[in-house]
């Protein structure tokens, strides 16, 4: 049964060999233009790619969306979907707003309350979400479009359309103060990411999702409650959406209604892309880290080697349907709707 | 120690169990056989706690017990090992082992990783599986996950102050020799930790390990036989001894086929992991009976034969015309039908009417240009649901409502109006009451009339045999024997039996 | 009485008695000619509805339209002047290529159908981006009234759009209930185990399923270009949601084979009457999204069929 080159080793390598490509494939492009223009010496440290600044811009940009994929991570390792996200994370990012303000508009305040708010919001939804899936016996892509919706029109009733600004220094520390060149937001998203690891792997809940996943009839008839896993598992989404909703804030200083505008769809790829398989059991955490800076990296280089950035939704859609494709075991599956 | 005292179980049209006494002593392996349908899963499930007993008792070292679900038969020390893998494969085979019962490695919702490491290794020891807790159990072969199967149901040892009981349920059927050579050696040192009932259609191994065993037909235990006492000719005889009724099954009705139309031939056709080597003829008029046990490869044949699946080897010929795009489209095309075992799913569209369903398969025939002719389609249904006696208000009823042998009947009509000459019957009385199944019968003679050729899954082997004009006995997938079967000449049950298990 | 009994008939029986209950609050609201006028407007929105229905009559879904009806609008704006009417031919086949590139993709790539025109919806985000170069796009006036001035024109006081959404539902109807195709969908749809074994060539039913729900997305988004003289890559967000609120409202389940065509006409109405109802009723045009996201959660939890879900995922 074991094998070097299995096609399950080789599909847990694949996403990490992609991003190396691609880390590398960018600073190439910029060589050969470089070349093409008639510059003699090309090093690879003159990549304005792999610079310590562009990296970090890339980290900043990226965390916002790792946050939320990392929550949608457990819903697709459980072989469900969840499609909240932009709402919840709208939702949440006004829910702090509001809430930081009136508190008193600066961390050195009560206002810090603001933020286990947030991620309390977002538990909400996600409890609301999860009972909708599994109460009612809507299947989670449809239950969790619609609370989707439910939530980005809730933002907007809060709203009313306006911008609400965060500019209490502090919060915004989030973004200004750097450490080793990278802001402290960054860090913030891998000790969350760190934590989120530690779910997956070390506790019951996190490996009720594999078990759920794997064979959700054979964990049933072991006793396993797979509905409060299902519903825990769309609560924790809603945590990590929570996060996600900070990390939106703390990045450009504003909540509004469409503070979560494309995450569904950036969250999902990189989940797919980085591994961890539609149909539930396989993948986690580090999968998805690898498979938002796919999407990232990607983003950023285009732009880099000077191509126009709407390409990237293509290339993100096409990268999806490859990465499905792949990660399909076509003879266990006997119809798809 | 574990008794069930005049058990007795019921379902509607069915009596499965009848008046049932079983009895497993104290480290005792005890074994139970019988053909397909006399009641030896039914009789499982009880155990097991999945179906609760009709009538009778059941008793643990003589004190009354009655469980609502497994988990409670788990409770009272019955343990399971499927016949189908029932490991989670993407989990670690220790996460396996405790799935459900993670609790006692758990503080603060965190596993503690190593005490459930040392705990697993300890049930791997009782079933002398020297592997690392931590591997994946897609990495395993399916010898090894078998032994976990049972190192996981071991662990009720540690979990209940009373006896064991296991249950093996076909535990053989992947494995391959050696490997059940060593599976019996080390459930027979296990049964100083518990006792086993071993269910085997494979007669050779359950006369080897069982100390007693079981022989059941018809829902009842015909006899208990002991290990010493056992032989394998006496058992078959008493799985089956029965005489078949000639006139229910319409023998009289048989006539010879046409030896000289040979509408579909089967050459050496083999498809990996269910049957092989497979070869045979079906003439105009012919009813040919593929029998064997559950996953002897009877039913893969058959969707082989019509397409939805593709064979790995070999060649089927329809008519002269051999076959070479594997697809139910094209088996319709060339005229074979098909009636699925799983009648509500594959041979019915609940939701769509009767007349709807007849065409299904040949729209093309009642159309112009892709436009319907409805009143076409609609007078077919009404001329068939007289003609087949298709008890249905009318023809604009949801099929989906109709009772089994009324939908069976529209599934043969879709068919036969079609004009198909080759049809394929996958289980056609299963689930049909007495009456409907005769229905079935005389139709089948008809159709032999007017010179189908019929390839038949029977439900029973009494039915096979009343039906058939030729029997192939299959057994893992090989072809055993072949039988004639003219009225008067007709094989026994117990020649089939023997050639099954 | 069971609910088995009284669900067909669920869908209208709430239009009736939405129209009821609106007409009442305020009877201005029975005015044929205003009628007429909010019929107009959800034009656009109910030939995407229609195209909808046959995604998930089959038991699939297509979240790709309304990306696709941006896309459309931009190229029916880019090629109004070079093609003229034409242009029309050239949206409805582009909309049917990329319906049927969906399909592909879900049928023979076992890519379920949700992801694929997810995805594939964000590769019409980018074509309408290149295509309109990232700017919202204006028709030349002169030439829009020349091509298409007679949508808006009316026939015997009927607006000529009403007509063309009439005409499109007798054509849906039509191959719906009358064709092999429209057969062969319902079959799919209620029982694709079955419409197999049956011999049906199931992957390409399901690829034309996709195609003509591709198209009508894409003469959706040609008529809400000519309505608002103009292309833009986001012009018809917004469309999603209320198309499948509009099938599912009407009676088409999640789980396909049931309902069809004229459902969705009445669901497309009973959307229309909600939202004329916040109108009257003073409720805030950002409540909307929210409403009808709740109207769609309790839309899906009636109509769906539970007993086709093995395990609800």
């Amino acid at each position: 049964m074991q094998g070097f080159m299995t096609r399950e080793t080789l599909l847990k390598w694949a996403p990490v060999l992609v991003l190396i490509f691609l880390l590398l494939v960018f600073p190439i492009f910029e060589m050969t233009n470089a070349w093409a223009k008639g510059k003699e010496h090309i090093y690879l440290l003159d990549s304005r790619f792999l610079s310590i600044r562009n990296l970090a811009r890339i980290a900043i940009s990226a965390t916002p969306a790792l946050m939320v994929a990392l929550g949608v991570t457990f819903i697709i390792l459980m072989g469900s979907i969840d499609l909240s996200m932009e709402g919840t994370v709208s939702v949440t990012a006004v829910g702090f707003a509001y809430a930081f303000l009136w508190l008193g508009g600066t961390l050195a305040s009560w206002a810090w309350l603001a933020i286990p708010l947030a991620l309390l919001i977002g538990a909400a939804i996600g409890l609301i979400n999860g009972i909708v899936h599994v109460k009612l016996r809507i299947p989670s892509f449809m239950a969790s479009l619609a609370m989707g919706f439910v939530g980005t029109g809730f933002a907007l009733l809060l709203t009313g359309g306006d911008r609400v600004r965060v500019e209490d220094p502090l919060f915004r520390a989030l973004l200004t103060v750097r450490w080793m060149n990278f802001p402290i937001m960054v860090y913030v998203a891998a000790a969350f990411l760190l934590l989120m690891w530690f779910i997956q792997t070390r506790t019951k809940l996190g490996r009720n999702f594999y078990a759920v996943g794997g064979g959700e009839e054979l964990a049933a008839a072991s006793g396993l409650n797979v509905n409060r896993v299902r519903i825990l598992g769309f609560m924790l989404a809603g945590i990590c959406y929570g996060m996600g909703g900070l990390m939106a804030v703390g990045k450009i200083g504003i909540a509004e209604t469409v503070t979560g505008a494309n995450f569904m769809f950036i969250s999902i790829t990189a989940v797919v892309v980085g591994g961890t398989a539609l149909w539930g059991g396989i993948g986690g955490v580090l999968n998805t880290l690898v498979g938002v800076l796919i999407v990232f990296v990607i983003n950023n280089g285009m732009v880099v080697i000077g191509l126009p950035s709407y390409i990237q939704s293509a290339v993100l859609g096409i990268l999806v349907i490859v990465a499905v494709v792949l990660s399909t075991d076509r003879r266990s599956v006997s119809f798809v709707k | 120690m574990y008794e069930l005292i005049n058990v007795d179980k019921r379902f509607p049209g069915v009596h499965a169990l009848k008046a049932v006494d079983f009895k497993v002593n104290r480290g005792e392996i005890v074994g139970l056989v019988g053909e397909n349908g006399a009641g030896k899963s039914t009789l499982m499930k009880v155990i097991y706690g999945s179906y609760q007993p009709d009538g009778g008792d059941i008793t643990i070292d003589g004190t009354k017990v009655r469980f609502q679900n497994p988990r409670q038969a788990m409770d009272h020390g019955i343990g399971m090992v499927f016949q189908e893998q029932s490991l989670i494969t993407n989990l670690t085979v220790m996460e396996n082992i405790f799935l459900g019962f993670e609790q006692q490695f758990v503080s603060f919702g965190v596993i503690n990783w190593r005490k459930m490491a040392d705990a697993a290794r300890a049930q791997l020891a009782k079933v002398k599986l020297d592997i690392d807790p931590s591997t994946k159990t897609s990495q395993l072969s399916f010898a090894q996950r078998q032994l976990v199967e049972l190192a996981k149901v071991l662990t009720l040892e540690e979990r209940i102050d009373g006896d064991l009981v296991i249950l093996l349920d076909e535990p053989t059927s992947v494995l391959a020799s050696e490997e059940v050579e060593l599976l019996f050696q080390i459930v027979r040192d296990l049964t100083s930790r518990a006792s086993f009932i071993f269910v085997s259609h494979r007669m050779e191994e359950v006369l080897e390990l069982s100390d007693r065993i079981y022989v059941m037909k018809d829902g009842e235990v015909v006899d208990v036989v002991e290990h010493d006492k056992a032989d394998k000719e006496s058992i078959q005889h008493k799985m089956v001894g029965r005489e078949v009724d000639k006139e229910y099954y319409r023998e009289q009705k048989q006539k010879p086929y046409d030896g000289d139309r040979v509408l579909l031939s089967v050459d050496g056709l083999g498809f990996a992991g269910r049957f092989a080597d497979v070869s045979f003829d079906l003439h105009a008029g012919e009813v040919l009976c593929l029998v064997g046990t559950e996953g002897s490869g009877r039913e893969a044949i058959l969707r082989t034969v019509f397409g939805i699946d593709r064979p790995d080897t070999g060649s089927v010929t329809v008519k002269d015309q051999k076959i070479t795009r594997f697809s139910a489209q094209n088996g319709v095309t060339m005229g074979i039908g098909y009636l699925p075992r799983e009648r509500k799913v594959e041979g019915i569209v609940a939701g769509m009417n009767v007349y709807e369903n007849m065409t299904l398969s040949q729209m093309g025939n009642y159309a112009s240009a892709g436009i319907l002719r409805i009143g076409e389609e609609r007078a077919l249904a009404e001329d068939q649901v007289a003609r087949l006696s298709i008890k249905t208000p009318d023809i604009f009823k949801d099929c989906g409502g109709l009772s089994g042998g009324n939908q069976q009947k529209v599934v043969l009509a879709k068919w036969r109006s079609g004009g198909s000459e080759i049809l394929l019957m996958d289980h056609p009385t299963r689930g049909l009451d007495i009456g409907a199944k005769e229905d079935v019968y005389d139709m089948i003679r008809e159709m032999s009339d007017e010179g189908v050729g019929i390839i038949l899954v029977a439900d029973t082997l009494e039915e096979a045999i009343g039906l058939s004009h030729n029997i192939i006995v299959l057994k893992d997938g090989e072809v055993q024997k072949r039988f004639t079967g003219a009225p008067g000449s007709k094989p026994s049950l117990y020649d089939l039996v023997h050639h099954m298990i | 009485m069971n609910m088995e009994r009284i669900k067909p008939h669920l869908p209208w029986l709430t239009l009736v008695l939405l129209v009821a209950l609106v007409g009442i609050a305020n009877p201005t609201f029975l005015n044929p000619a205003g009628l007429i006028v909010l019929a107009s407007d959800v034009v656009p929105l109910f030939i995407m509805a229609l195209g909808m229905t046959f995604a998930i009559y089959i038991g699939g879904i297509d979240l790709s339209v309304q990306q696709l009806a941006n896309l459309v609008t931009v190229i029916a704006t880019v090629f109004l002047m070079s093609f003229g009417i034409w242009v029309a031919v050239l949206c409805i086949l582009a909309g049917a290529l990329f319906g049927a590139v969906s399909g592909f993709v879900t049928t023979r790539l076992y890519v379920p159908s949700f992801v694929s025109t997810l995805a594939l919806g964000f590769v019409a985000l980018s074509g309408a981006k290149w295509l309109s170069g990232q700017r919202a796009l204006h028709m030349d006036a002169e030439q829009r009234d020349a091509t298409f001035g007679w949508v808006f024109e009316r026939t015997l006081g009927i607006p000529n759009e009403l007509l063309i959404a009439a005409g499109l539902l007798a054509a849906c109807w039509f191959l719906q209930s009358r064709t092999t195709f429209g057969r062969s969908l319902k079959a799919v749809g209620a029982g694709e185990l079955a419409a197999v074994a049956s011999g049906l060539n199931v992957d390409r039913i399901k690829i034309l399923a996709f195609a003509l729900c591709g198209a009508l997305a894409a003469i959706s988004g040609l008529i809400f270009s000519v309505k608002l003289s103009g292309g833009d890559a986001n012009l018809a967000n917004g469309f999603l949601l209320l198309a499948i609120v509009a099938v599912l409202v009407g009676g088409t389940p999640l789980t396909g084979g049931v309902g069809g065509v004229l459902n969705t006409a009445i669901g497309t109405l009973i959307v229309m009457v909600i939202r004329a109802a916040m109108v009257y009723l003073e409720v805030d045009a950002t409540q909307q999204q929210m409403i009808f996201g709740i109207v769609l959660i309790i839309a899906i939890a009636l109509t769906i069929d539970r007993s086709k879900l093995k395990i609800v995922k």
